[in-house]
């Protein structure tokens, strides 16, 4: 079985990718003028605080040593204390961390409801003036940076016309869908653009094969050519382009949840960097790598799946 | 009087032969888009109706009207007075954040292309792990640790930025190197940095300037955010994504404040991409 042994491989690729990673961020901090434990503990620390966390980092210890500690640190999860809220950070984390997963996740869906069907559409009419207006609607949402369509939706159906909140996330998991639809809608016509472009190529090229010419000649019913014939091989890039596009998905959920106001991990990022929370900033960038690493994997498995080329 | 225009000559000079293809529709528009962006940057005072600065307590938050097509801000200020000026900080952006990586990542890409390798096989493990790190957050994080302002976010930018120009131009390399012509030079006796920037790469750099178009408008969208989560240009610097993130707090009250200068940035980004795309059409038809 190959699969297992791209997968391995890949698994593999991960743990060096992390321990880059983890390189990075510890050269970033320690690159910063000061003494780390004063910058992770902030100004109003004490000087037994200090004392404390300068041992347990190992500070006045070669540089060696110190990166020691830090990846037994980061490995075991152990990412400091947060200095503007006072809990373990990897606690912090571990609560915002599922509104961010479940924003991405809706958007990634909404993102292929929006993009799927339009690409069969201007597919179909290629040349005609609904393609047109697709590909116009496809250009625009390219050019509009995340936080403006964000802010768009907001003025008009939640301030507007009051049809959704206005920031905030819900209760329990069904006010959350209803809270996190404006957010996910957001994220996902931005990534529908880049999809719904790439799949209408797809589509164009795959109806125009020898094959596809084949199983309509055979007197296969139309939606039957499209569905099992036609989708399924354009399906195999759109699939990689979506796992690809999964970086800019969670940059985009770090702007979206800034502009309305959700407690997801990316709006943490960004009140940590003004808070000057080093430990959380760092914490951050690890975990975030970490979900994409494995975000990769699972986009391999996927792609064997449907392409069994590929696993062989 | 009008000198006598003579079509025939014996060789077609250069100019015409750029002429005598009809340039596709998408590079005019996204051309003439710039141009008028251009315009603003350079002359603001000429197209601006009036002074970005000058509080007017008379009209304080007026929705748009002829007198201020954009409305005017919580200062009376005119904010298509305001987007206007913030042209120049836009255009600035899309330049001085591309162009470090273009030429580094161009060169560094010609030369990894070239000779191979273990700085190759290096730089192949550095693209495998940028791309797991998303670009926006390893933005967010270098900026963080540097600290908010323009000049930050292009050093976090560019240091990440070059990598994507390095692995085209490597590509385009290897790809240039197996033609004849490349092998010829050598046979001549050619030096190999004469044969890498006299021969190949002025045959690779199509695919990189095509890039470039589309990263200017990439990072108009990219400074705009950074301005808007107050990480890129800072106030009073007027900049579309701070332009932007003032007005949202008079959201439900003076919702033109956020939305017009919005539009600079689609029309912006629209320019830049419609030109790459443009571009791209030209190189492939000529091809």
């Amino acid at each position: 079985m190959h699969l297992a042994g791209i997968l391995g491989r890949r698994l593999g690729q991960i743990a060096v990718t992390v321990l880059v990673v983890a390189v990075l961020v510890f050269l970033l901090m320690r690159m910063l003028p000061g003494d780390p434990a004063i910058m992770l503990l902030g100004d109003r620390a004490t000087d037994a605080d200090i004392e404390r966390l300068r041992a347990e980092l190992r500070v006045d210890e070669p540089i060696a040593a110190q990166f020691g500690e830090f990846l037994l640190r980061m490995v075991t999860l152990h990412f400091g204390d947060s200095i503007s809220m006072r809990i373990p950070v990897s606690r912090l984390i571990l609560d915002r961390l599922p509104v961010t997963l479940m924003l991405t996740g809706m958007a990634a869906v909404l993102a292929l409801l929006i993009s799927v069907p339009l690409a069969f559409v201007a597919a179909l009419r290629q040349g005609g003036w609904v393609d047109a207006a697709i590909r116009v609607f496809a250009q625009l949402s390219v050019s509009m940076p995340v936080f403006y369509i964000g802010l768009v939706l907001l003025i008009t159906l939640a301030a507007g016309l009051r049809w959704f909140p206005v920031g905030g996330i819900g209760e329990s998991f069904w006010e959350d869908l209803y809270y996190l639809f404006l957010p996910a809608l957001t994220l996902a016509l931005s990534l529908a653009a880049i999809l719904l472009r790439n799949l209408r190529e797809s589509l164009i090229e795959v109806m125009h094969a020898e094959y596809v010419g084949f199983a309509t000649a055979k007197g296969l019913p139309h939606g039957l050519v499209l569905r099992r014939h036609v989708l399924r091989n354009a399906w195999v890039s759109t699939v990689t382009l979506l796992g690809l596009q999964i970086g800019s998905l969670v940059g985009g959920a770090v702007i979206t949840e800034t502009v309305f106001a959700i407690p997801g991990i990316g709006r943490l990022m960004i009140d940590s960097i003004f808070a000057r929370d080093y430990a959380v900033v760092q914490g951050l960038t690890v975990v975030l790598a970490v979900m994409v690493s494995i975000v990769f994997l699972a986009l391999d498995a996927i792609q064997a799946m449907l392409d069994p080329r590929l696993g062989t | 009087m009008a000198a006598p225009v003579t079509l025939a000559g014996p060789r077609p000079r250069a100019g015409r032969l750029l002429l005598s293809v009809r340039p596709p529709g998408t590079l005019v528009a996204g051309a003439a888009i710039l141009l008028l962006f251009l315009i603003c940057a350079i002359f603001p005072g000429w197209v601006a109706p009036y002074d970005p600065l000058e509080f007017d307590y008379m009209a304080i938050m007026n929705p748009p009207t002829w007198a201020h097509p954009f409305g005017t801000d919580n200062f009376g200020r005119d904010m298509l007075s305001r987007t206007i000026w913030a042209a120049q900080v836009d255009l600035q952006i899309a330049i001085f954040s591309t162009l470090f990586p273009a030429i580094f990542g161009t060169l560094a890409g010609c030369l990894f292309g070239y000779f191979g390798g273990w700085p190759d096989a290096v730089f192949r493990r550095l693209v495998d792990i940028i791309v797991t790190i998303p670009f926006v957050v390893l933005v967010i994080a270098i900026v963080a640790v540097l600290g908010p302002g323009l000049l930050n976010m292009y050093i976090a930018i560019s240091a990440v930025g070059w990598i994507i120009y390095a692995r085209l131009m490597r590509a385009e390399i290897i790809s240039q190197m197996r033609r004849d012509y490349a092998a010829a030079g050598l046979v001549m006796g050619y030096g190999r940095l004469r044969i890498i920037f006299r021969h190949l790469l002025p045959n690779a750099i199509s695919p990189i300037v095509v890039y470039w178009m589309t990263d200017m408008s990439l990072a108009i969208l990219l400074g705009s955010s950074l301005g808007y989560l107050g990480l890129g240009a800072q106030p009073p610097t007027a900049e579309w994504g701070v332009l932007i993130a003032d007005g949202k707090n008079f959201m439900t009250t003076a919702w033109w404040m956020s939305i017009f200068p919005g539009f600079a940035i689609v029309l912006a980004g629209m320019g830049f991409s419609l030109l790459g795309d443009g571009m791209a059409a030209l190189l492939r038809r000529r091809a």
